[in-house]
C-alpha cells in the first residue's frame, strides 16, 4: 500500500501534467465525463479545448466541462462550512448485509490517514447476554444528524453543519476542550491525543475540512462524509470498499441512494424494509438510516472471527 | 487610653506576619509542587494530551473534575461574605476575608485548570474571537469571568480602611518590605476614612454582596451544564444545577472549616476566631452537608428505581461495581460522617471541626471525579475497536502532578494573599469592637 | 521470461542477504502490474479511455497510483500516441483522442487501445489492450412515459441494429443510476430496441421537475461502454427545504437565536453595567481622598 501515494494534490498535478501532452484528466471510470445535466453546476471557463468526435471531427470542448474537475484550487474554508447547495446527503446501512470484514474500515482509516488505533467507522457487535436477542454486527459512522448536539456545545465553531446536511470538523478552529466528544450519544468523535502518526507526505498537504487530512494534534477527528468526494460526484471510501454492499449513499434531494452497484429509491427502500435511525427518541435526527438485520446473508457468527484478531 | 491600647493590641494581633519556620517549609513544600506540575505540563504541551490516561471514551478526566471541585469551593466567597452579611449574620465578620480568599485563589486555578484540559491551549484566543453563543462553555467563560472580577472587588473594597491602617503600621521603616509599602500605596494610599468614602465603600459593598450571589448561582449552575445539557447516563438530570450548587456550599464550608483552624493555630487568633465561631459554622457545615445528602439521594435514588437501560451499567458500576469503594467513600466520609462529628456538641470544638471540615473537602474532591468519569464509561453504544486501554480510566503520573499541582497553586495564593493582607478584617473588628464597648 | 526473473531475483536475494545489506533486495523484486483498459463514448459524441492499474500484494488486488502510461491507438508507434498518462490515486488514468489521429479514427470501424507501461523500479514493464466495434446508442420517450433505447452497430457503412445487447434504462441520480421501473437490466431485440415504462412517479427533479434518463450499456466485450442522456420533465418539482439558514442552537454563531441572545446580553450588559459602576465608585473614592490631600 506504500507506493500508492493518496495525496489529492499530486492526483490534480498529474491530471495537468497530463493535459499538457493531450487533455487527460484522472476519473472514474463510471463517471460520464461529459455530461451536461440539468443540475449542472460547472462553470465554463472560456478555455476550449480541441477533441476528436466520435464521428471522427475535431470539435471544441470547454475546459471546464471536462468533469469531473477536481477542485482545483481546493475548496476554501467558506466554501467548506457552506456546503453543496442543493444537496442532502443520507447514508443507508443494511445490518443484514454486515459481516464485520471491516473493510470499509480499513479503506477510511487508509484515505483519511488516520494514525493506528484510530476508527472513524466502528463495527458494534450487538450482542446482550442476558437478553434473548438475536446479536448482529452494526457498523457505525458519525450520524451527521440534523439537529446535532456535537455542534449545539461546540464554543468555537469548530464543528458544524453544512446545507447539505454534513456535520464537519474545522481543525483549524478546534481548541481540544472535547465538548462535543460528551455530547456526541453515538460516541463516534476521536481525539488526536498526541501527534498523528501519519506518512510525512500526507502530512505536509494544505490541510482541508473537507478532506479532514492531515489530522492534527490536539484536536477532535470523525467521519466526514467524505465532502470531496461528494464534490466530485462520487461515494465516500467505505461505500465502495464493502465488498457485501452493505452502506448505500446519496442525496435525499434526489431520493436515491446506491452503494455502487445497487441502486434504491430511498423512500422505497427505508418503507419497504422498515428503516430507522439510532437512539431516535433524543431528537437528534440522524441523517444515517439502518435496515434491521432481517433475512441475513451471513450468520452472525461468521464476523466473529475478524473480532478476535482485534482483542490480541 | 485603655482603649487606645486595646486598638492598638486588635491591630498589632492581626496584621500580617512575616514568614516563620514552619511558614517557609510549607511555601517551599507548595512551590515544589507547583513546579512538579509546571514540568508536567511542560511535557503535556509538548507530547499532546497523549501523556495523560484520557482516551477517547473518558475524554474528561482529573482535570475537568478539579474544574469543577474548584469551582465548587469559590461559592464560598459569596456564601459567608453575601448571604451572611445581606442576612446580618454579624459573627461571620472575621471569617469573611478568609472566605474571599479562598473564593479568588479557587476561581484563578479553575481557569487555569481548564486550559491545561484543552488539546489545543494556544488556541484559547479563538473563544474569545469565534467565541458561539449558543454554547455551555462560552457562558461558562463568560460568568467566571464575571465571578472572578466581583470576587476581587468584594475582596478590595473591604480592605481599603485596612491597607489605611496598614500603611501606618507595616514596617515602615524597613527596608526589606520596600516594595510592599509600595504595594499598599498603590491599592489604598487615597483611602482617608472620610464618611463620604465610607458611605461609597459601604454602597458598593451592598451592591456588590447583591450582585453576587445570582453571578455565584450561575456558575456553578453553567458548570453543571456542561454535563447535564448532554445525554449521558448520570449526567442527563434536571436536577443538576441545585445538586451542584448545593455542593458547592458543602465544600466551600469545609474549606472556610480548615482555614478557620490553620489561621487560628498559625497566626494566634484564638481571640478573633473564637470557639463560638467554630461552633457556629459547624451548625452551618450539618445544614448544608444534609441539604446535599437530600440532593444526593434524588440525584441517585430515582434513576435507581427506574434502572433504565443506559443508566443500569453507570448505577451498579457506583453502588456495587468498580466505583463502590470510592463512591461509598465520598458519601460516607464527604457527608455522613461530617454531620454525624458535627451534630454532637463536642463535636463542634475546633480540632473535631478541622477533621470534619478536611473529610469534607476530600469527600468532595473525590465525589467531583465520581460525577466526571465513571458516565464516561458507560457509553450508549459498545466500546468498539478500540486499544484495550481505552476502556479504562486511572489518572497518569502527569496528571496527578498537574492536579496536586493547581492544589498546591491555590494554597499558595491563598498563603500569599494571607502574608500581604490582614487575614482577619481589623477596621470591621474595631468597628465592632467600639459598638460592642459603647 | 518469468522463470528467468525469479530465478535472478532470488539470486540477488541471496547475494544482498549475504552481503547483509537489503537495502536493495527491494527494488530487486519487481512487481507485476495489471493493466486492463475501457472504451467510453456518451451522448454519441467525445471517446476517452481509461486505463485501471492494479497490482497484487499480499494475495489482494491494490489500485496502483503513479504509474506512467502511453496510450495508442491500433498500433504502438509514436504517430498513434492518444496520451501519456499518470494514474491518480484510484489507479485510474483517463484520456480523450486527440485531433492528431483524426485520419486513423476514420480508417476503421474496429478500433484498438492499448497501454503501454515501460517499467520503473518498482515494477515490471507491461501492456494491454482492448478492441471495440464502433456503436452507437440513441433513446427516445413517448408521452406516456415509455423510454426506448436502440442500439446500433457500424457495419460496413450503415447503422445495424444489434440483437441481444444488455442494457440499463434508468435516472441518473447522485454517482448512480435509478433504473425507470423494477427492472435493472433490458435486452434489445431484433430491431436493437428495449423499452420500459417509467415507474417512478413524483421523483424529485430539479426546480422545474426535469429528470435526466440515461440509457447505458456497461463493459460490453464488443461495444465497450455507451451511454446517452435526455432530459424530461417527469419529476417532481423539488423545493429545496433547509434549516441551514435559521437561527437555531447548532446554528453558527451568527445565526444563534434571538432568544438567547436577547437573554444573553441582557444579563451581561446588567451584571458588568453594575460592575463597571462599581470601579467608577473606586474612582470616586480616589477622588474624594486626593481632595482632602490637597
Amino acid at each position: 500500500m506504500k507506493q500508492e501515494n493518496n495525496s489529492r494534490r499530486d492526483f490534480l498535478l498529474n491530471g495537468l501534467l497530463a493535459a499538457g501532452v493531450a487533455v487527460g484528466v484522472g476519473c472514474s471510470s463510471k463517471k460520464n465525463v461529459f455530461e451536461s445535466g440539468a443540475d449542472e453546476t460547472v462553470i465554463a471557463s472560456g478555455k476550449k479545448v480541441k477533441l476528436l468526435s466520435v464521428d471522427g471531427e475535431i470539435i471544441e470542448v470547454d475546459e471546464a466541462f471536462l468533469k469531473p474537475v477536481p477542485a482545483l484550487p481546493p475548496v476554501s474554508n467558506k466554501e467548506a462550512r457552506l456546503g453543496i447547495a442543493g444537496k442532502k446527503f443520507v447514508m443507508v446501512i443494511d445490518l443484514s448485509r454486515c459481516k464485520n470484514l471491516r473493510k470499509c474500515q480499513e479503506a477510511c482509516n487508509h484515505m483519511h490517514s488516520l494514525s493506528p488505533g484510530q476508527n472513524w467507522i466502528k463495527v458494534d457487535s450487538m450482542d446482550d447476554d442476558s437478553a434473548h436477542t438475536a446479536p448482529y454486527w452494526q457498523p457505525t459512522t458519525c450520524m451527521h444528524c440534523d439537529e446535532p448536539p456535537c455542534v449545539k456545545v461546540c464554543p468555537v465553531d469548530a464543528t458544524f453543519k453544512r446545507q447539505d446536511g454534513i456535520v464537519l470538523i474545522d481543525s483549524d478552529r478546534c481548541i481540544g476542550c472535547r465538548f462535543c466528544m460528551a455530547a456526541c450519544p453515538y460516541s463516534t468523535r476521536v481525539f488526536n491525543w498526541g501527534t498523528p502518526q501519519i506518512p510525512a507526505e500526507v502530512a505536509v498537504q494544505p490541510y482541508s475540512c473537507e478532506t479532514s487530512v492531515p489530522q492534527k494534534k490536539g484536536t477532535v477527528g470523525k467521519c466526514d462524509f467524505c465532502p470531496d468526494m461528494a464534490r466530485r460526484g462520487e461515494l465516500p471510501h467505505c461505500v465502495s470498499a464493502c465488498p457485501n454492499g452493505t452502506f448505500f449513499y446519496g442525496d435525499l434531494n434526489e431520493d436515491s441512494v446506491s452503494n455502487g452497484s445497487e441502486t434504491f429509491r430511498f423512500s422505497d427502500l427505508i418503507k419497504d424494509k422498515s428503516g430507522y435511525r439510532l437512539m431516535e427518541d433524543l431528537g437528534t435526527k440522524p441523517s444515517v438510516y439502518y435496515l434491521p438485520p432481517v433475512n441475513r446473508n451471513f450468520p452472525y457468527e461468521s464476523g466473529l472471527e475478524n473480532d478476535k484478531s482485534e482483542k490480541k | 487610653m485603655e482603649n487606645l491600647n486595646s486598638e492598638e493590641k486588635i491591630i498589632q494581633d492581626l496584621l500580617p506576619q512575616g514568614f516563620n519556620k514552619s511558614g517557609r517549609i510549607w511555601t517551599g513544600i507548595l512551590i515544589a509542587l507547583c513546579l512538579v506540575g509546571m514540568f508536567a505540563y511542560y511535557r503535556q504541551l509538548r507530547y499532546g494530551l497523549i501523556v495523560t490516561s484520557m482516551r477517547d471514551y473518558v475524554s474528561w478526566g482529573i482535570y475537568i473534575s478539579n474544574f469543577v471541585f474548584f469551582v465548587a469551593i469559590s461559592l464560598v466567597g459569596s456564601l459567608i461574605t453575601a448571604v451572611f452579611r445581606l442576612s446580618k449574620v454579624e459573627w461571620s465578620t472575621p471569617l469573611t476575608r478568609i472566605a474571599e480568599m479562598i473564593a479568588v485563589a479557587a476561581i484563578i486555578f479553575a481557569s487555569v485548570i481548564i486550559i491545561v484540559d484543552m488539546g489545543s491551549p494556544e488556541r484559547f484566543y479563538n473563544l474569545f474571537i469565534h467565541g458561539r453563543v449558543q454554547s455551555p462553555i462560552i457562558w461558562d467563560v463568560i460568568v467566571i469571568t464575571t465571578y472572578f472580577f466581583i470576587s476581587i472587588l468584594l475582596l478590595y473594597f473591604p480592605l481599603l480602611p485596612d491597607i489605611k491602617i496598614l500603611i501606618g503600621h507595616k514596617e515602615t521603616k524597613d527596608h526589606r518590605f520596600k516594595y510592599l509599602f509600595k504595594f499598599y500605596n498603590f491599592l489604598g494610599s487615597f483611602w482617608k476614612g472620610t464618611p463620604e468614602q465610607f458611605k461609597l465603600s459601604e454602597r458598593a459593598i451592598n451592591i456588590l454582596c447583591i450582585t453576587i450571589i445570582p453571578v455565584a448561582f450561575s456558575i456553578h449552575t453553567v458548570t453543571s451544564w456542561l454535563f447535564a445539557t448532554t445525554y449521558r447516563p448520570g449526567w442527563d438530570s434536571t436536577n443538576f444545577g441545585a445538586y451542584f450548587i448545593s455542593g458547592a456550599f458543602l465544600v466551600g464550608g469545609g474549606a472556610v472549616l480548615v482555614a478557620m483552624y490553620v489561621f487560628r493555630k498559625a497566626y494566634h487568633l484564638e481571640k478573633y476566631i473564637t470557639e463560638d465561631h467554630f461552633e457556629k459554622m459547624g451548625k452551618m457545615v450539618v445544614l448544608l452537608a444534609l441539604l446535599y445528602l437530600y440532593f444526593n439521594i434524588n440525584e441517585y435514588l430515582v434513576p435507581a428505581f427506574k434502572m433504565k437501560k443506559s443508566e443500569e451499567a453507570h448505577l451498579t458500576g457506583l453502588f456495587t461495581g468498580e466505583f463502590a469503594p470510592l463512591f461509598w467513600f465520598a458519601i460516607l466520609v464527604g457527608m455522613i460522617l461530617p454531620i454525624i462529628i458535627l451534630l454532637f456538641k463536642k463535636g463542634r470544638k475546633p480540632l473535631p471541626v478541622f477533621i470534619a471540615g478536611i473529610m469534607v473537602v476530600v469527600g468532595a474532591w473525590f465525589k467531583r471525579y465520581l460525577i466526571v468519569t465513571p458516565t464516561l464509561l458507560h457509553p450508549f453504544l459498545p466500546m468498539t475497536n478500540v486499544p484495550e486501554s481505552y476502556r479504562h480510566y486511572f489518572p497518569s503520573w502527569e496528571e496527578w502532578a498537574i492536579a496536586i499541582g493547581s492544589l498546591a497553586g491555590a494554597l499558595l495564593v491563598i498563603t500569599i494573599l494571607a502574608r500581604i493582607f490582614p487575614i482577619i478584617p481589623i477596621h470591621e473588628t474595631l468597628t465592632e469592637q467600639h459598638e460592642t464597648a459603647e | 521470461m518469468k522463470l528467468l526473473n525469479k530465478k535472478i531475483i532470488t539470486l540477488f536475494s541471496i547475494v544482498f542477504l549475504l552481503a547483509g545489506y537489503d537495502g536493495l533486495s527491494q527494488d530487486a523484486q519487481k512487481g507485476d502490474l495489471n493493466i486492463s483498459l475501457s472504451s467510453f463514448i456518451s451522448n454519441n459524441k467525445i471517446p476517452y479511455v481509461v486505463a485501471k492499474v492494479k497490482t497484487k500484494i499480499d494475495g489482494k488486488f491494490q489500485m496502483v497510483s503513479g504509474i506512467n502510461l502511453n496510450l495508442f491507438l491500433d498500433k504502438d508507434s509514436a504517430g498513434t500516441l492518444i496520451a501519456k498518462v499518470v494514474t491518480n490515486e484510484k489507479g485510474e488514468a483517463l484520456a480523450v483522442i486527440p485531433p492528431s489521429l483524426k485520419n486513423e479514427w476514420a480508417s476503421t470501424i474496429n478500433h484498438t487501445f492499448l497501454a503501454t507501461f515501460d517499467g520503473n523500479q518498482k515494477y515490471e514493464a507491461s501492456k494491454a489492450d482492448v478492441t471495440v466495434i464502433k456503436a452507437k446508442i440513441l433513446i427516445d420517450t413517448t408521452s406516456d412515459r415509455k423510454v426506448t433505447a436502440t442500439f446500433l452497430e457500424m457495419k460496413d457503412t450503415a447503422w445495424t441494429p444489434v440483437k441481444g445487447v444488455e442494457l440499463k434504462i434508468a435516472v441518473k441520480r447522485f454517482d448512480a443510476d435509478l433504473s425507470v421501473n423494477e427492472t435493472a437490466t433490458f435486452t434489445t431485440d431484433s430491431l436493437g430496441q428495449a423499452s420500459a415504462d417509467f415507474k417512478r412517479d413524483s421523483i424529485p427533479g430539479d426546480s422545474k421537475g426535469n429528470i435526466i434518463l440515461v440509457a447505458k450499456v456497461e463493459d460490453n466485450d464488443q461495444y465497450g461502454n455507451l451511454s446517452i442522456e435526455q432530459t424530461v420533465p417527469w419529476g417532481s418539482k423539488f423545493a429545496g427545504e433547509n434549516n441551514f439558514y435559521k437561527r437555531t442552537l447548532f446554528a453558527t454563531r451568527d445565526k444563534a437565536p434571538v432568544w438567547l441572545l436577547l437573554m444573553a446580553y441582557s444579563i451581561v450588559i446588567v451584571v458588568w453595567g453594575i460592575l463597571f459602576s462599581l470601579v467608577d465608585t473606586i474612582f470616586k473614592i480616589k477622588k474624594l481622598g486626593q481632595q482632602i490631600k490637597s
